[in-house]
């Protein structure tokens, strides 16, 4: 597509790509337990989220999670610590886990009363120089359909979601390439 | 060139200048079309008389002049219309302005065609709840000046008295919450309740408390309609309005007053603790940043906009009996504050109070601002808290309370209302209740009173005769009493009847 942004930031501006904002946004709204894994009661919290049923458990072996069970009690009982890439690993897969068990009350939110409306905050171009300026508005959107992007987001499928979000902003109109890139994409669930 | 009369192009002059004639006088711009409306004739109409375009009567109707002979038959039209009109004996209708009787119409709405006249029209009318006054003296006020067109004039009250005998509805002060839309909202929600808990007010209030936080947002909604800015409720949002943590807070001061005078007098004072009623309902009309902040550094104050910034406040030396516009800080240095107390600070900078220096600004996230984002929301709540009252209906006063507490203290970064992520409004809100009390503070210690205390959003502690200063009531625009005691003892001797001026 010709709208698609080739080179961003050449001129200077600066933003993120919508469809990366709406990955914060949505991960921002299936809120994460807040303490950091690598303090006590961060990691606490996510093992005891990631074991607290069989299901869970097998979920977070699917999600990456790949250590025996005597190891996950050894941690659970504070005899033993895991090192820096099993904590990566433990937060990962808290992540999916937890994405993926949001997804569905999420998505049946978003989708209620006729989708939900989507704020586009133009990029930030304060630093381009004034005759490659151009004039960015405000727009907002109603998507009525989340499904494809919340499953995207669920999965962690950055370039999934990419299409998914493109598909929805070429409504804005001949000019959705310019809300391409962001600084911020709104919307509540 | 002795005698110029001979010469036949002379003649050819004077002729000319003979046949020149003075221009016909055409009545002003903004009336022509109003003649002609009110004979009910179209542009088309008059344009084919006249022998012109019909586009050609427009441009004499917004500003252009006739020229050459069509001018004489142009201001003929318009004075046999005026003649016409006058004949006719119009019917005062009331004014769409200003409810009193007007004969003139633009568009079909009768009104005045001069906002004097509104002015004067309205000066009768306001007597007239009082039925007992005789006729002639309901226009007492002597015209200051003759009218300069007797036609279009107010008619003499005689025969305005019949003609008003529809009371005209005055456009502006409708009786609270009743015509408004959006109060209806209110009132339906509290009768639902009601009828749901089967009269339980209780019961009622507990639920209506409880939902009053999506309640407050649809209403904000429903005040939005055609309303000329959208409600921007996700933009993005400067660090320093982001928490730090979970429980912390983020970088903005509010200035919070919590103030105690260091010292009174001897003497016992008897101090009465006055509430301010609805401060939070009050500060919803502040200087709100429409879109997103940007981010912009010394340059100064600008009245267009409205957000956050970074100052270096000034010396305060009136600590002993006015509280500091900053609250009280212990570090010094620079800090972020918000809009409302910047303007505090300037205020009280200016000639007129030159109680401190200007603050220095060194940065400030802003966004092109109005008051009158919230107008129609705060509106909304005022009237039906006020009719709530009148009413003695305590349900719909709490309701009304939570909504607008709650609104406030969650637009913010909280999780209860995620329709709305604007900190920087929260703060701003706030700041504007902090900064409204301080004139409070500031208004009793001027009228002479002494300021005790002054207190988070809405405490207020005086000694002296403070019903001089406010009103006592439950109004936004009234004070209540929360307690009175007593201060200091009378072992001094002799001060303790006379209250010392501060």
């Amino acid at each position: 597509m010709p709208e698609h942004t080739l080179e961003f930031g050449k001129y200077g501006a600066r933003g993120v790509r919508g469809s990366e904002a709406v990955f914060r946004r949505l991960d921002d709204l299936a809120g994460f337990i807040v303490s950091p894994v690598d303090s006590r009661r961060g990691l606490l919290a996510r093992l005891h989220y990631l074991t607290r049923t069989d299901h869970a458990r097998a979920a977070a072996r699917a999600a990456g999670l790949t250590v025996t069970d005597r190891t996950l009690k050894a941690w659970l009982d504070g005899r033993q610590r895991p090192t820096a890439r099993n904590l990566q690993r433990i937060e990962d897969a808290y992540r999916t886990v937890r994405r993926h068990n949001v997804a569905q009350h999420l998505l049946r939110r978003l989708n209620s009363r006729g989708g939900t409306r989507v704020e586009l905050h133009p990029l930030n171009q304060s630093q381009v120089p004034r005759p490659r300026q151009r004039v960015l508005e405000y727009r907002s959107l109603n998507i009525r359909r989340w499904d494809r992007i919340v499953q995207a987001w669920s999965t962690g499928d950055t370039g999934a979601l990419d299409d998914a979000w493109v598909d929805q902003i070429v409504d804005l109109g001949s000019q959705w390439g310019q809300y391409e890139y962001v600084t911020n994409v709104g919307f509540a669930a | 060139m002795s005698d110029p009369k001979r010469n036949p192009g002379y003649e050819a002059v004077d002729a000319l200048l003979a046949a020149a004639v003075e221009p016909e006088p055409l009545p002003p711009v903004e009336q022509r079309r109003t003649l002609r409306e009110s004979l009910g004739l179209s542009r088309a109409q008059v344009a084919a008389a006249l022998g012109v375009g019909p586009s050609t009567v427009g441009g004499w109707e917004n500003g252009r002049d006739p020229a050459g002979e069509v001018r004489g038959q142009y201001a003929y039209f318009l004075d046999a219309a005026r003649t016409k009109l006058a004949d006719r004996s119009p019917q005062p209708r009331p004014c769409v302005l200003c409810g009193g009787p007007a004969t003139e119409e633009i568009e079909g709405f009768p009104q005045h065609l001069d906002p004097q006249e509104c002015a004067r029209a309205a000066a009768p009318q306001e007597p007239e709840p009082e039925p007992v006054r005789p006729a002639p003296e309901a226009q007492p006020e002597p015209e200051p000046e003759p009218e300069p067109l007797p036609k279009t004039k107010t008619p003499a009250p005689t025969r305005t008295a019949p003609a008003r005998t529809p009371t005209p509805t005055p456009v502006r002060s409708r009786p609270p919450g009743q015509s408004a839309p959006e109060a209806a909202l209110i009132g339906r929600a509290v009768e639902q309740a009601l009828a749901e808990h089967q009269g339980d007010v209780e019961a009622a209030t507990a639920q209506l408390v409880r939902r009053a936080i999506p309640d407050a947002m649809a209403l904000l909604d429903a005040c939005r309609t055609g309303g000329r800015y959208d409600v921007i409720a996700h933009p993005w949002v400067p660090d320093i309005l982001r928490k730090q943590s979970s429980r912390g807070s983020d970088s903005i001061w509010e200035a919070r007053p919590k103030w105690t005078r260091p010292e009174l007098p001897p003497g016992a004072h008897e101090v009465t603790a006055l509430d301010i009623n609805g401060a939070y309902l009050s500060a919803l009309k502040t200087h709100l940043p429409i879109g997103q902040l940007e981010h912009s550094s010394g340059f100064g104050h600008d009245r267009r906009r409205a957000g956050v910034h970074l100052i270096t406040p000034p010396d305060w030396h009136h600590d002993p009996y006015l509280p500091n516009p900053l609250g009280n800080r212990d570090e010094p240095g620079p800090l972020w504050v918000t809009e409302p107390t910047l303007r505090l600070l300037l205020r009280l900078a200016g000639p007129k109070y030159g109680l401190c220096e200007p603050p220095e600004i060194h940065e400030s996230f802003t966004s092109g601002a109005t008051e009158n984002l919230l107008e129609k929301f705060r509106t909304a709540l005022r009237d039906a808290r006020e009719q709530a009252i009148q009413a003695d209906d305590e349900t719909t006063v709490e309701y009304v309370k939570a909504m607008y507490a709650k609104f406030v203290s969650t637009m913010g970064e909280s999780n209860y209302n995620r329709e709305l992520y604007r900190p920087d409004w929260m703060h701003l809100i706030r700041s504007q209740a902090f900064a409204n009390l301080w004139m409070k503070a500031h208004r009793a210690h001027e009228q002479g009173l002494s300021v005790v205390r002054v207190m988070g959003t809405d405490e207020l502690h005086v000694t002296g005769d403070w019903r001089r200063v406010f009103d006592e009531g439950r109004g936004v625009l009234e004070v209540k009493v929360k307690d009175v005691y007593t201060v200091g003892s009378d072992d001094a001797a002799g001060l303790t009847e006379e209250l010392p001026d501060a």
